[in-house]
């Protein structure tokens, strides 16, 4: 489903990105752990462009994100052909990012009938759908201040799905939130990967999520990925030290 | 009574009260007493030495606050700073967008624009305007570079005294309007614009539908004081004869020599009009401050 190459990626003369490798499979969950600064959010935002490379190639689905190969060359997409290659891949963010000044139902439906052109009736009802799905029905005409961070993040990954995306990013969903309201958004992932379907590549500082729901986890440091391999390989019997001391201090 | 299954902090139990409750006396405000006094007793000093003036013909004002004249100059006013005002706000949001953009080129033209426009004097700005027939003769909507020319006709039709007045209000509102638009754009954040990016929304779509509503709450507020004073600047456009509630108000003072009663027929209009303006700022700032 993901294949990404070589992929590095330069902020000015710095290079935080110093070539990525990595498949994904169809339906696969991913969960990408590792230290602050060591590059996941870059490499999640790569995904569907939100960020530019410097060397590599990214394939979703076939398709080269964010650009197009003519004569030997990678031409960086236009807006709009960008705009179009996002529909397929969805996003959540650390800090929700909800648009504040729409209903939660609006939020969901927004995408959908504005960049999707969907008929606003349907659009709305599949938001209802998804809202219930996401165990905030009856929330519909909430506003997002107020709601709690778990329920707004819920909001916003019902958005994401609204767009019926095949592959679904998330950058530390739960860092932002309140212990207690983590259980709730985790368990809507969770249930979000059961079901199947959809493809979900997980930053996250949550080990248990990991564990117990990751299909492959990759450890990142330093703009690297230093190891990946089944939860039960990479959590429980790191080949690397790196990897060794991150778990320790994150597992205390 | 049970026990508290929770242990919690041990309060203290209240002394028992004994014998009636005592009575409460808030503290004495003498300065708030003795400043409100001295208010009151300026104020009315002030008006029995204005209103008892041998000096002011009340009557006059009264005679002339609703002669045609001045209700024409008055239409005439708010005409002006109504078009003024929507036309500043549009070159306003335009400027204020290429302000934020990531084009030098463009972000800095539009620093000029909102330099020139707030540092030129409203009063320069108007005579220019007004005089533009001494500097071109036609004036021309055309293709730049192809002399392909849409529209042409001369200054002294199109700029009459009005239009004069409602593009120098315009040209110099915009000026501080650009700068309050920017600053409602850049109150929404970077992960607005992120996650209207995520869902394949284009730039544009973006502006209308999640930045722009959301900027206007931090924009809205500001705009009525602005309002408010394009419509105090307007009364400079007599200089030009613009034919605004000051012009009118000039004009029979000078036929009649009341001039102070003029001015008080024109203040009173004034202050009329913002008193209302300032009515309908306080509902938008309260709608403006929900959710
Ligand atoms: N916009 C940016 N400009 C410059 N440097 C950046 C920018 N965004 C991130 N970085 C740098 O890139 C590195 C990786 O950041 P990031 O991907 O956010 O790490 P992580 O998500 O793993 O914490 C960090 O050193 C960070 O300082
Ligand atoms: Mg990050």
């Amino acid at each position: 489903m993901i294949t990404i190459r070589g992929v590095r990626k330069a902020y000015g003369s710095v290079e935080v990105l110093h070539g990525i490798d990595l498949d994904v499979a169809r339906g696969e969950n991913v969960c990408i752990i590792g230290p602050s600064g060591s590059g996941k959010s870059t490499l999640l935002r790569t995904l569907n462009h939100l960020e530019d490379i410097s060397a590599g190639t990214i394939r979703v689905d076939g398709h080269l994100i964010g650009y197009e190969e003519r004569a030997g060359r990678l031409h960086e997409l236009r807006e709009s052909a960008a705009c179009q290659q996002r529909l397929q891949v969805g996003m959540v963010f650390q800090h929700f990012n909800l648009f504040p000044h729409m209903t939660a139902l609006e939020n969901v439906a927004f995408a959908p009938i504005k960049v999707k052109k969907e008929k606003p009736a349907q659009a709305r009802a599949y938001a209802t759908e998804l809202l219930g799905r996401v165990g905030l029905a009856g929330k519909e005409s909430s506003y997002p201040s107020k709601l709690s961070g778990g329920q707004q993040q819920r909001v916003a990954i019902a958005r994401a799905m609204a767009m019926r995306p095949d592959v679904m990013l998330f950058d530390e969903p739960t860092s932002a939130l309140d212990p207690e309201l983590v259980g709730e958004v985790l368990a809507v992932m969770q249930d979000l990967a059961r079901t199947g379907g959809i493809t979900m590549v997980v930053v996250t500082h949550e080990i248990g999520f990991a564990r117990e729901v990751a299909d492959r986890v990759v450890f990142m440091d330093q703009g690297v990925i230093v190891e990946m391999g089944p939860p039960g390989q990479v959590l429980d019997d790191p080949q690397h030290d790196r990897t060794r001391s991150f778990l320790s201090a994150v597992l205390r | 009574m049970s026990k508290p299954a929770v242990a919690g902090r041990i309060v203290a139990a209240p002394p028992a009260a004994s014998g009636p409750p005592l009575k409460v006396v808030p503290v004495r405000h003498w300065g708030r007493a003795i400043g409100a006094g001295i208010v009151l007793v300026t104020l009315a000093g002030a008006i029995k030495g204005v209103a008892t003036n041998d000096n002011l013909e009340w009557g006059v004002v009264g005679d002339y606050l609703f002669d045609a004249n001045v209700l024409r100059g008055l239409r005439l006013t708010l005409a002006m700073t109504g078009i003024g005002m929507v036309a500043g706000l549009v070159l306003a949001i335009v400027v204020g967008v290429m302000r934020t953009s990531a084009s030098r080129i463009v972000s800095g033209a539009a620093a000029v624009w909102v330099f020139v426009f707030r540092g030129i004097p409203l009063v320069v700005l108007l005579i220019f305007v007004g005089n533009l027939g001494l500097f071109f003769d036609d004036l021309t909507l055309a293709i730049p570079l192809t002399g392909v020319e849409l529209w042409s006709a001369p200054v002294s039709e199109v700029v009459t005294p009005f239009w004069a007045s409602v593009t120098a209000l315009a040209l110099a509102g915009s000026g501080y309007m650009a700068e309050v638009v920017r600053a409602g754009l850049l109150s929404v954040g970077r992960g607005q614009h992120e996650a209207a990016m995520a869902l394949g929304l284009p730039q544009v779509g973006t502006l209308r539908f999640i930045v722009l509503p959301q900027a206007l709450r931090v924009i809205i507020p500001p705009l009525g004081n602005e309002l408010i004073g394009m419509l105090k600047a307007s009364a400079i456009v007599s200089v030009i004869a613009g034919g605004d509630l000051m012009t009118a108000v000039l004009g029979i003072s000078g036929v009649t020599f009341r001039t102070i009663e003029m001015l008080i027929v024109g203040t009173l209009w004034y202050l009329a009009v913002i008193a209302v303006l300032s009515v309908g700022q306080y509902f938008l700032e309260r709608k403006a401050a929900e959710k």
